[in-house]
């Protein structure tokens, strides 16, 4: 006897299924992208009339391309922290613990922020003064 | 004679149900990626210590062209504090987050003016940084 050939079945997935599929992707990678928080520092900056009020009696920090000074005095970066907090000792009031930072035009972002966060971390508040640039034109050469 | 009403029926196709929502959802991704920052370029600075920001109604960057951008939307420097006090609003002190997205070799030139206009609408800044890895 002879047996019959058995019956070869097309098999296809149903593909009014594929825009529901299409969509839960899209969902899941969407729900993915929306769940990674910003983070980084909080930073507050007092009021300027109070800066113009307490100017003389602040620490004075000033930022250029890669130095930086306290109160006129160029240090180096690692040992700024510990002269920083030398200089707020003692310092209890929180008006007295303003201090100025005065950046040169082109004082970099990741400069400033090192330099300011430890600032913040020695107990200082930071708050910043711009250099309003002025050009002089002398009248008749 | 009475003629009878034919009866059609008309059933919204549930085939093409998937494809709308499909559309539709790509038109809001669309609209929300034009309110984002997303697609703009910028490597952000890094430091030892950092926290989680929080919601946030704006945020400022200044892209690595130091070009600033205001919840996305390319500003200038002198509208900067007039859109953020915008959408800021009538939101409460404490509230008023404002995420500051800064491009690590921007200049002081362009980022101090940025934050003096943000500090100027009462706007708490918190600079978006990444760790810093030793």
């Amino acid at each position: 006897m002879k047996e019959r050939r058995r019956r070869k079945l097309m098999v296809e997935p149903p593909s009014s299924a594929t825009g529901d599929i299409a969509f839960n992707l899209i969902v899941f990678f969407l729900v993915c992208a929306s769940v990674q928080p910003d983070s980084g520092r909080q930073q507050t900056l007092p009021r300027s009339e109070q800066e113009t009020q307490e100017q003389s009696e602040n620490i004075e920090v000033q930022l250029g391309r890669n130095t930086v000074m306290l109160n006129g005095n160029i240090l180096r970066q690692q040992d700024f922290d510990a002269v920083l907090k030398r200089a707020l000792n003692g310092k209890t009031r929180q008006e007295d613990r303003v201090v100025i930072v005065k950046s040169k035009a082109d004082t970099p972002y990741y400069h400033w922020v090192v330099v300011t966060e430890m600032i913040e971390s020695a107990g200082g508040i930071v708050t910043i003064q711009t250099e309003e640039e002025q050009q002089v034109i002398v009248p008749g050469g | 004679m009475k003629i009878k009403r034919r009866t059609s029926q008309a059933d919204v196709p549930s085939m093409a149900m998937g494809d709308i929502a499909f559309n539709l959802l790509i038109f809001f991704v669309i609209l929300a990626r034009a309110q984002d920052d997303s697609h703009l370029q910028w490597q952000p600075a890094s430091a030892e210590e950092i926290n989680a920001s929080g919601t946030a109604k704006v945020a400022v960057l200044i892209d690595n062209e130091n070009k600033y951008y205001v919840n996305g939307q390319q500003v200038g420097a002198s509208q900067i504090a007039a859109e953020v006090d915008a959408l800021l609003g009538n939101t409460p002190a404490g509230e008023r987050i404002v995420l500051f997205k800064v491009h690590r070799e921007a200049q002081a030139l362009y980022f101090e003016p940025a934050i003096e206009a943000i500090s100027e609408v009462g706007g708490d800044i918190v600079h978006v940084l990444e760790q810093k890895q030793e």
